[in-house]
């Protein structure tokens, strides 16, 4: 059972491997001349020893031998010593080479990753933005592609390099003395042991010193964060216990580490130095019978200690490999989500829009039947205006959600100018409504692109007259720089009632046909609040208006009030043929003129 | 007892590991230069084939022997001195929450919490750096290029060192000049990744934006061109970090190039030996290294420096709000704590260059009164609560006596013991609902907080979780709703049996008939207390003793609930617009 399902994650990791290859198909001649540089790179490194051997056995010993004249001797010398400039030289220029390409081809993948999964985003369903936390859409974006590309430059290139340095090596050393070669793997497998449970265990402790860290850390964010009610409740003593104890586990941890450090990476030297004395125990032997030269075993001693690189990194890539799996299975994961459908209508040109809306039997659920909205239906004429009200969660911002095509509604028919809005198709119906929000997102950047967003086609002459409409002019000439005002992160140097006036100011600059309002809950100071009222009015002349109101003004000289009770309409109709149906709207008005007056 | 703002002085205190660890270090070195000195030995034999089986089996014993005990000593000293930085770092971090944990809010305001928090972490950590890496490193290259020079001189010869050192000063050289470049470099790297970072967040937290003004094809516009900034940024430092190894490398190589010819001839000429040779060689292998190490340790210690500088700013600041009397109640305090609070003519700034928050103002409670506080955002209602609290003493004119005397000359430990908070922004904390609601000096029962949570309508709900009042809140807890959360803050208030009671703001998160609940039972507790109700909301407030509106920092309409409706002001005009509002909103 047990081993099926680990082949079956076999099978599944080797096409996600696959399919991650796709991003760095249009680079691959990049790897290979990449591979290509590494391989000329490890051959100058590998000589190097090769031409001090041969220093050693055919020029020094020549003239110690007295086979050579010491003239002779040193024009040799000479000469390895250009060919051993000329590598060092090679190797520098190689070196830079090969790791800018293998740099620039990695940077050019996490681009393209990145605008795929960011493009994507765009065009997905606000309902997958509901489920999912906004971080976490965003670490898909940033960095996941960073994980994923380590795969190409850390993983590929690395694992490939060392395997051909460690055979290379091997080859090298088999040709040379195969006896010598077995002597000097002998301790091996050691290190091969070794190596991996000590990445293990570093692995490990590692991550538990993180874990500790982000504990301070989010210890140290949460508690500044409310030192005043630290303070206010004289929590100061228990609270430094608690940082004394989160702070001791940081400490143990480190500690931990410092053994383990400490005791493996001294073990592997012994291992080395084992292996050393093996090859020098064993090669001393074959030098004093006369079976081997001496520069050979110098070389040998060389070879081995740089043998023992490529099998650290190779456990290390493995680790690597791992993480760049997971961060590309949250990508896929994301980029295989459906994105919204019906963007482009199915009417060619669907231009003069009037305006007239109409919901006919409408029922609406964002999950399964839990219907939100029941058989909703209403028309709202050309240039009028329908105020919505009702209880929290009675529906009221779900019609409006449904009107700017921002979810699919189950049954019933949306009609505007008599036509469906799934034909006339989301980019136009949206263009043509005007969309104001409770929550006014500011995006960082001027106060006019906040106005215009990113529409090339607005004038600041245009920015200005609408701002002017809305009355948020004023208080935009006073800011420094005015219009060219930078707003900070979140846009938190405007004050409630001032984002409100923007978002007017972004909704009517487009001119829009239909105004669709969600209206804040959150009090002003009364000036605002008189500010917005007006601007409000001027916002609805000529546009067929829908609100989720609160204020009584916007109540009141709404053409159509409806209010809604759990999913459904209950009363419609404008304020006087409402106070004279003595309902429920009757209650709440009176509720203002007659103290005495009690809601029965 | 050391001075609590001089970093060192938390060394000196671990002053015997460091010299255990630098025996330790030393012995290390003085085996390791052994070493080649050994093989050269073995070489020479070799060349002169003197040596024997037996001889030859003698060395490779003494080799394992050297590596043996470098490796017992090894582990030895990093314990000696790893222990004595973590050690110091656990302390200098107590150190610094500790401090911080006195210094008023005033501080907190001047300073970001990320700030704070990089100074415990960031900054810290390259103190231990230091002190442990950057001590042995420091150690390390003394000894091995003193002694290394040493026998490099004296047995082999003076002027093939000479000449191989001849490129080792560009390694210095070179790390000193690249490190800080690489370092700027990334910054810029990290950077311009918080640029990305903020532009994706904006754009999915704005996302309903971006569709309803069809923003997408902008929106990825704009992307592309932070996503390319990020691209030419991060290919700046590849182009720098690129060439820093190979020049290393390339660096490094050519006193091995030097060393092999002048070398090769020197043995050609029998100035020196092929063993000398090999053992130079050895040397100049192990020398590397360590000069490499100047540079970072250079690095290191400007880090270091400026670290350490940042947090000994931070431990030198002087906590402002402090108890200016013993804690034991003095001869001008009764034994008991009535609650009686009085403002005299008070007139507040948060800062002596900003605007006025409070003007003139002057209010008395009697013990057992409740007071309402109403008025727009930015009046000044919390200055109030924060004042009362002594989380800000008064600068300007005017005083603030709590049972007649000034809130400056009171304990602040018996004060704050004896007030009730309740934040406008319910702050509580990532840990257990007991521990939130217990959050007093000494931990209540859970019957106290049991009885708190059910004045405060919380306790029915806690005990449907699974956990109950076990359950861990935040992040990687249970979430509660805005409504929950205002209540275990109030539960948490209730739960210290105060004689001043301080709600701001507290009951806008929960609708008006939980809002009319919690205060019904909360009445029987209020009448034997001082209260101070902050709020927006009428309701919140209409059964206090008095009611005062605030304006820009003024009080502008005072009195009960009746008159102040009589008045036909500003507050009969909030009033009405609200009972309306609330209404519809629960119709």
């Amino acid at each position: 059972m047990d081993d099926r399902g680990k082949n079956q994650d076999r099978v599944y990791d080797r096409k996600l491997v696959w399919r991650m290859l796709e991003f760095a198909k249009p680079y691959w001649h990049y790897f290979v001349i990449s591979l290509l540089l590494i391989f000329t790179i490890t051959g100058a490194s590998l000589a190097r020893p090769y031409l001090t051997k041969v220093g050693i056995d055919k020029y020094i010993n020549g003239v110690v031998k007295s086979t050579m004249s010491v003239e002779e001797a040193r024009q040799g010398i000479w000469t390895l010593g250009i060919m051993f400039l000329v590598l060092i030289i090679v190797e520098f220029i190689l070196g830079y080479l090969q790791r800018y390409l293998l740099e620039l081809t990695g940077k050019k993948i996490i681009y393209n990753i990145r605008e795929k999964i960011f493009n994507h985003v765009q065009h997905l369903p606000l309902s997958f933005f509901d489920k999912m936390a906004a971080g976490r859409v965003v670490t898909r974006v940033t960095n996941d592609p960073e994980t994923i590309n380590e795969l190409f430059s850390g993983v590929l290139v690395g694992f490939i390099r060392s395997m051909v340095e460690m055979i290379a090596i091997i080859i090298v050393m088999f040709r040379l003395s195969s006896r010598l070669t077995m002597v000097s793997f002998m301790v091996l497998p050691l290190i091969v042991v070794a190596t991996i449970i000590f990445r293990r265990t570093a692995r490990k402790v590692w991550q538990r010193i993180r874990t500790k860290l982000a504990e301070i850390n989010a210890f140290l964010a949460e508690h500044i964060a409310g030192m005043g009610i630290i303070q206010a409740f004289n929590m100061q003593n228990r609270k430094a216990q608690e940082f004394d104890k989160v702070n001791k586990e940081y400490f143990e941890a480190h500690m931990k580490s410092v053994k383990v450090f400490g005791i493996f990476r001294p073990f592997m030297d012994v291992v080395e130095t084992l292996g050393m004395a093996l090859l020098l125990w064993y090669g001393g032997r074959s030098i004093l019978a006369g079976a081997l030269e001496f520069g050979t075993l110098y070389m040998f001693v060389d070879y081995l200690g740089r043998f023992y690189w490529p099998i650290r990194e190779l456990t290390e890539q493995f680790n690597t490999l791992q993480n760049s799996i997971v961060s590309a299975e949250r990508v896929f994961n994301l980029l295989d989500q459906e994105v919204e459908p019906r963007i482009e209508g199915t009417i060619p040109d669907y231009d003069n829009m009037v305006g007239e809306i109409e919901f006919k039997n409408v029922w609406f659920a964002y999950i399964d039947e839990n219907w939100v909205l029941k058989d909703i239906s209403f028309k709202i004429k050309p240039g009028e205006s329908a105020a919505f009200v009702g209880a929290t969660g009675a529906g009221k911002t779900s019609i409006i959600n449904l009107l700017c095509g921002f979810y699919e509604h189950q049954r019933g028919e949306i009609l505007i100018d008599g036509v469906d809005i799934r034909d006339i198709g989301k980019e136009k119906l949206r263009r043509n409504i005007g969309l104001v929000l409770q929550d006014v997102s500011l995006f960082s950047g001027d106060i006019a692109t906040n106005i215009k967003l990113f529409e090339p086609d607005i004038s600041r002459e245009e920015v200005v007259r609408a701002a002017k409409h809305v009355h948020a002019h004023e208080f935009i000439s006073k800011l420094y720089g005015a219009y060219d005002h930078e707003i900070g992160e979140g846009g938190t140097t405007l004050s409630v009632g001032q984002r409100q006036l923007i978002s007017f100011a972004r909704a009517l600059i487009r001119d829009p046909k239909i105004l669709v309002m969600d209206e804040a809950t959150s009090h002003v100071d009364t000036e605002t609040e008189e500010l917005i009222q007006d601007a409000l009015i001027n916002l609805m002349k000529g546009r067929t208006t829908i609100a989720v109101a609160h204020r009584l003004s916007t109540i009141q000289n709404a053409d159509k009030i409806i209010l809604i009770h759990k999913g459904r309409i209950r009363e419609m109709g404008n304020h006087q043929e409402l106070l004279s149906k003595r309902g429920l709207y009757y209650n709440l008005y009176r509720l203002q003129y007659d103290p005495e007056y009690k809601v029965s | 007892m050391v001075n609590k703002a001089n970093l060192f002085g938390y060394l000196v205190k671990h002053k015997w590991r460091y010299v255990r660890g630098l025996f330790l270090l030393i012995l290390i070195n003085v085996l390791q230069v052994l070493v080649p000195k050994i093989t050269g030995q073995i070489v020479d034999g070799l060349e002169t084939l003197s040596l024997d089986d037996r001889k030859l089996l003698y060395y490779g014993a003494i080799l394992i022997l050297i590596s043996l005990m470098t490796f017992v000593s090894h582990f030895l000293s990093r314990l000696q001195v790893a222990g004595a930085s973590n050690r110091f770092d656990y302390e200098v971090r107590n150190v610094m929450f500790d401090h911080m944990l006195k210094l008023s809010m005033k501080f907190f305001h001047r300073n970001r919490v990320g700030e704070l928090m990089a100074l415990a972490t960031n900054d810290l950590g390259s103190l231990r750096m230091i002190t442990s890496r950057g001590f042995n490193l420091m150690t390390n290259t003394l000894i091995l290029l003193v002694s290394s020079i040493f026998i490099m001189v004296r047995y082999v010869d003076p002027r093939l060192t000479l000449y191989s050192f001849l490129p080792l000063p560009f390694l210095v050289l070179v790390m000193t000049k690249f490190g800080p470049m690489i370092n700027r470099r990334f910054r810029r790297v990290q950077e311009s990744f918080s640029d990305l970072t903020r532009k994706t967040t904006e754009n999915i937290t704005g996302i309903r934006v971006v569709k309803a003004f069809v923003q997408e094809d902008y929106e990825k516009e704009n992307f592309a061109k932070v996503n390319q900034e990020n691209f030419d940024i991060n290919m700046d430092l590849v182009r720098l970090q690129g060439i820093f190894y190979p020049l290393i490398n390339l660096i490094s190589s050519l006193s091995f190039l030097i060393a092999f010819v002048y070398g090769g001839n020197l043995i050609i000429s029998k100035q020196i030996s092929l063993g000398d040779f090999i053992a130079f060689n050895g040397y100049l292998g192990i020398i590397i290294r360590p000069v490499m190490s100047i540079g970072m340790i250079i690095n290191f210690a400007q880090r270091a420096k400026a670290s350490k500088e940042r947090i000994e700013e931070l431990l030198n600041e002087e906590p402002d709000i402090v108890d200016t009397v013993p804690d034991n109640p003095g001869p001008g305090q009764a034994e008991d704590f009535h609650g009686r609070i009085e403002f005299r003519n008070l007139t507040f700034a948060y800062d002596k260059k900003g605007p006025n928050v409070l003007e003139n103002i002057n209010l008395t409670i009697e013990p057992g009164k409740t007071l309402g506080i109403i008025g727009k955002v930015g009046s000044g209602k919390s200055t109030i609560a924060n004042l009362i609290l002594r989380l800000y003493d008064p600068l300007e004119e005017g005083q603030l006596l709590i049972d007649g005397v000034d809130i400056t000359k009171t304990s602040l430990k018996r004060l704050r013991d004896n007030i009730g908070y309740i934040p406008q922004d319910n702050f509580l904390f990532s840990s257990t609902i007991r521990n939130n609601i217990g959050f007093m000096p000494e931990e209540p029962t859970l019957e106290e907080i049991r009885r708190a949570a059910s004045i405060s309508q919380i306790d029915e709900s806690i005990m449907e979780l699974p956990d109950q009042y076990d359950t861990i809140l935040g992040e990687r807890g249970v979430n509660l709703s805005g409504g929950q959360k205002q209540r275990v803050s109030i539960a948490r208030a209730l739960v210290r049996d105060p004689k001043i009671l301080i709600m701001d703001d507290c009951l806008s998160a929960v609708d008006t008939d939980t809002e009319r609940k919690i205060l019904n039972e909360l009445k029987p507790f209020m009448e034997e207390r001082t209260c101070i109700i902050i709020a927006h909301r009428v309701s919140s407030i209409q059964d206090a003793d008095e009611i005062i509106v605030l304006d820009d920092g003024r009080i502008i309409e005072r009195g009960s609930h009746e008159e102040l409706l009589e008045l036909n002001g500003y507050y009969n005009r909030i009033y009405q617009r609200q009972l309306l509002e609330q209404e519809i909103e629960t119709a």
